[in-house]
């Protein structure tokens, strides 16, 4: 309860100017974090340039794809006009087919060989299923063609499998194709193949009732191989076109016609014929012929005229039947060639996955969404265009993106077929992923420099701001006096902070002027006011030599106090005001304080009879260097201020101790306190706590005591004693370490030479 | 014939003043209102003492020029400066050897005619130091000739002031006793002193000793009270 005014008054001085200061600093420091967050959002705004372009990329991706639907629907108009008028090339098969089982042969571009395996066909194959499709018996038949040959893959699914036996020369009891179809010269050919466990088959023409072998070798046109699956056989064949003849009607009398069979025959002892499986239908004219129709090879080879990388072309006629088709797009994405700026950011990879995936994941959802349903969308084009409406369409077949365009062909007002125009497009998105990681590198990077360069640029303005902050409160200290008439930092800089720190320098500058004239103003003030008022004391004596009336007048008295008074006020006033250049110009000595003040307080005691004096505490010796009449000065001071506010019969007393690094002089008297406001100026010049009835004082000697500290290196206080009883100056000063120099005592004055 | 004091001070109130008491202590006196009308006087005749003050008008130091050209005619001129700080003193003391003094302001009119007759006295002193008996009075390595206001230290003259000759005559008048701040101000015959102005001419005092013996240590600060003579 007691220590807190104490604690409160005690530090006032130091604690208003701290609390001001704070203030200060919080009203700033909301500012200071706008400016960052307002250079936050500045930096952010960056980000809107990746998006910008990404969003200028899609619209490019959108007008590109555009244009290349454009550009197909034109090449499939251009290819589409070729075919205009040709219904030749249409004819070749039965307008309808209804007859027949039209069997297609796929075009084969490389070699094959006889393995029974299609894998080396190329196409994935188009099977076509006879029997009841997984039963006994049942087979799968795919047809190929290359050149003049005619490829057959069948698969059959077979539980028993029972190879031809050498020893019966009949061949109806082991399982066994049959090829049946229409000779050149009119007349129905038969051909069995037979099945050996080695896997060649051989070929037989046979009779009418498919039981023996016609005489003669056998029929070594038709070659094969047979090879053992899970489920039965798998037959690769091969023959040559010749054999099927050439027509059945059309007017180019090129169908081919003929149909196959699979006879099982599933126990080894019996041999006996379980059932025989033919391609469909069925009709009593025709036998069990199915219709071979190649690829229109005229079609197809003024396809491959227009073919080029890349590009799909299908000549589709009215019965959505593939007539030819060339080319092929690219049905995997391919290597990415990365864009040198993708790569540069490996060193960033960490930057560069999440770049990548965020790339990906905006290009992995297509800003127009295709559906999966390739199928539908390529029956919509066809539709379209036999509808005769060219058309194109986006169309997402997997992984892959492509456009697909159709244009009907025209003969006599007619639409007789259409041409299939088919692109990836793979190349615009990966052109799109390209430019964006482009893009994005390019804004991340630039987005780094901006931000380094904001960063950069923000703290260097900060520092700048600091260090001029600092110089400008470092200028003028807690008392309010000018430490610098300039400030260094940012003088040069031709910006706004240069300005700042120039007006800055003008006004401390100025205001130095205005302190060297506030400061000039006593000495001034003294030769000012001496010379009249010189004048009037010798006046003064003249009026008293003239007339003894003058003498004997107390008047004379009080106007000689005056005027004394008046050069008391003026020479302390120029005191106080030289007193830092005098201080700075003195030879400083090292003196044992502590003794110093024990003899002056001894010594002040023997003369002050009035005032009970005591000196306390340290008795070893305390050394300083300052000269040693300023000991003396700052005693007279302190005590006479104590005295002057002490309360009767209460002794002052003046303790001397030594206290790390620094010595400490207190001085106390018992009496009124110290109200808080006045201790922050109590030692400004000119401030004083006494009453106005006071005598000479002026406020100058605790003013004179702080100045005299602070040129030493020390500092003063004053505050209140702890139990309130009174108050207690302290002034310290830094504690030098006595060396062999001599050293100045009361006994045995040196100065340092 | 009467001596001639020149008074160099240029406020003409102040001028006029000192020249009324000069005059009714029995002296002629010559009084300039600036250096160059003072100059000119000095062409005609030289004075027996100069009361100079330092600033005059615009010139700052023009006092201790006029005291320069003064010595520069007659090295044994005694001169009185008006002066408004003890510290100038210092600059005074380096300018001459020789009698001097100062005032500062405000002065006291009686002070000064007393300073002026004993300056003038010791210039007589001095003039006859062959033909009369030393005064001289031996405390120690120190001679005080009270007349002449000449000091010696081991046998080396040391020049003061008349101030300071006056403080260190009392402060040897009974060595080995403190001498007290009081004391010393009564003894400057001059108006406003404080214990600063002691401490400063103790301070030029010692210098004085020092230069001549760097030892020198007999003046001790009474701290609190004042000096102490202690050989």
């Amino acid at each position: 309860m007691i220590k807190l005014p104490w604690l409160r008054l005690g530090t006032g001085a130091r604690r208003v100017q701290f609390r001001d200061r704070s203030r200060i600093r919080d009203r700033a420091h909301g500012l200071r974090l706008g400016t960052k967050l307002m250079l936050l959002v500045l930096t952010l705004t960056l980000v809107l340039v990746p998006w910008l372009s990404f969003l200028a990329l899609d619209e490019v991706g959108r007008a590109l794809a555009q244009m290349q639907s454009h550009y197909q629907r034109l090449t499939a108009k251009n290819i589409a006009t070729v075919f205009n008028g040709r219904e030749d090339l249409f004819a070749d098969l039965p307008v309808d087919s209804s007859e027949y089982e039209t069997l297609f042969a796929e075009p084969i571009q490389g070699p094959v060989r006889l393995d029974g395996n299609a894998a080396d066909w190329g196409e994935p194959l188009r099977k076509r299923d006879f029997g009841i499709a997984g039963d006994d018996g049942s087979f799968t038949l795919s047809l190929g063609n290359r050149g003049a040959l005619l490829y057959l893959y069948v698969e059959v699914v077979d539980n028993s499998r029972i190879y031809r036996d050498p020893e019966y020369l009949r061949l109806d009891n082991a399982d066994q194709l049959r090829l049946s179809f229409v000779r050149s010269d009119g007349e129905d050919g038969r051909i069995a193949v037979t099945l050996s466990e080695a896997g060649a088959t051989t070929a037989y023409r046979m009779d009418a009732d498919w039981s023996f072998a016609e005489a003669g070798p056998p029929e070594t046109r038709v070659q094969g191989f047979v090879r053992e699956t899970d489920t039965g056989y798998a037959l690769e064949l091969r023959l040559p076109f010749d054999i099927l003849g050439t027509s059945v009607g059309g007017p180019s009398g090129r169908v081919r016609v003929f149909g196959v069979a699979f006879v099982d025959v599933d126990d080894p002892e019996t041999r006996a014929v379980r059932a025989v499986t033919h391609t469909l239908p069925i009709s009593d004219e025709m036998e069990n012929f199915g219709l071979v129709t190649l690829r229109s090879p005229e079609t197809l080879k003024i396809l491959e005229g227009l073919a080029y990388a890349d590009l799909h072309i299908r000549v589709i006629d009215t019965l959505r039947r593939i007539r030819a088709e060339t080319g092929g797009y690219r049905t995997t994405a391919g290597p990415v060639e990365r864009s040198w700026e993708a790569r540069t950011l490996g060193w960033l990879s960490a930057v560069r996955g999440a770049l990548t995936d965020v790339a990906g994941l905006i290009l992995s959802e297509p800003p127009h969404p295709v559906a999966d349903t390739s199928e539908s969308q390529l029956m919509d084009v066809m539709d379209s265009a036999l509808a005769g409406e060219p058309i194109a369409l986006r169309r997402r077949a997997g992984d892959v993106e492509t456009i697909i365009a159709g244009h009907p062909i025209i003969s006599g007002g007619e639409v007789i077929g259409l041409i299939e125009v088919e692109q990836n497009i793979d190349d615009i998105l990966f052109f799109q992923r390209g430019s964006i990681e482009k893009i994005t590198f390019v804004a991340v990077s630039s987005f780094l420099v901006v931000l380094l360069c904001l960063i950069v640029f923000a703290g260097r303005l900060t520092w700048r701001i600091r260090s001029l902050r600092r110089e400008t409160t470092a200028a003028i200290d807690d008392f309010g006096r000018l430490r610098a008439n300039a400030v260094a930092s940012g003088m040069t800089s031709a910006d706004e902070i240069g300005d700042l720190a120039r007006s800055v320098s003008n006004m401390l500058n100025r205001l130095a002027q205005h302190n060297a004239f506030l400061q000039r103003m006593p000495r001034t003030l003294r030769h000012e006011i001496n010379n009249p008022l010189n004048t009037l004391n010798t006046s003064l004596e003249h009026l008293a030599q003239e007339s003894a009336a003058v003498r004997d007048s107390k008047y004379l008295d009080s106007a000689k106090r005056g005027v004394m008074r008046i050069g008391a006020i003026v020479e302390n006033l120029a005191d106080a005001a030289n007193l830092e250049d005098s201080l700075a110009a003195e030879d400083r000595e090292l003196v044992d304080v502590q003794q110093i003040v024990e003899s002056y307080v001894g010594n002040y005691s023997a003369t002050h009879r009035e005032y009970q004096l005591l000196y306390r505490g340290h008795r070893g010796p305390g050394y300083a260097r300052i000269a040693d009449y300023r000991i003396e000065q700052i005693l007279d001071k302190l005590i006479d201020n104590a005295a002057d506010f002490h309360r009767a019969n209460s002794p002052v007393t003046v303790q001397f101790d030594v206290h790390r690094g620094s010595l400490r002089i207190a001085v106390a008297n018992r009496g009124p306190m110290l109200a808080p406001d006045i201790a922050a100026s109590l030692f400004e010049s000119m401030v004083s706590r006494r009453g106005a009835e006071n005598k000479l004082h002026f406020g100058l000697g605790l003013y004179v005591v702080r100045v005299i500290a602070e040129q030493h290196g020390g500092s003063v206080r004053a505050m209140n004693l702890v139990d309130g009883s009174g108050v207690v100056v302290t002034v310290r000063l830094p504690l030098a370490v006595a060396s062999s120099e001599p050293v100045a005592t009361s006994d045995s004055i040196a100065v340092a030479s | 014939m009467a001596k001639l004091i020149a008074i160099v001070e240029d406020d003409p109130d102040q001028r006029a003043n000192y020249r009324d008491a000069i005059t009714s202590k029995g002296y002629e006196v010559a009084a300039y209102a600036s250096r160059s009308e003072a100059l000119d006087g000095f062409d005609a005749r030289m004075p027996d003492l100069a009361v100079l003050d330092i600033i005059l008008g615009e010139e700052v130091d023009a006092g201790f020029e006029l005291c320069r050209d003064l010595l520069a005619r007659n090295p044994n001129l005694p001169v009185i400066f008006l002066t408004e700080r003890v510290k100038e003193v210092d600059k005074i003391s380096g300018l001459r050897l020789g009698a001097w003094d100062y005032q500062s302001k405000p002065i006291t009119l009686d002070y000064l005619a007393e300073r002026i007759s004993s300056l003038l006295r010791i210039n007589e002193v001095r003039a006859s130091v062959d033909s009369r008996t030393t005064t001289a009075k031996h405390i120690g390595d120190l001679t005080l000739d009270q007349d002449a206001l000449l000091v010696s230290w081991r046998a080396e003259r040391i020049d003061l002031s008349a101030t300071e000759f006056r403080m260190l005559a009392k402060l040897v008048r009974a060595p080995g006793h403190a001498v007290s701040y009081q004391t010393l101000m009564n003894v400057t015959m001059q108006s406003l002193v404080t214990n600063n102005t002691i401490n400063t001419h103790m301070r030029n005092i010692r210098k004085k000793f020092e230069k001549v013996d760097p030892r020198f240590a007999c003046i001790k600060s009474e701290y609190g009270f004042g000096y102490r003579w202690s050989s």
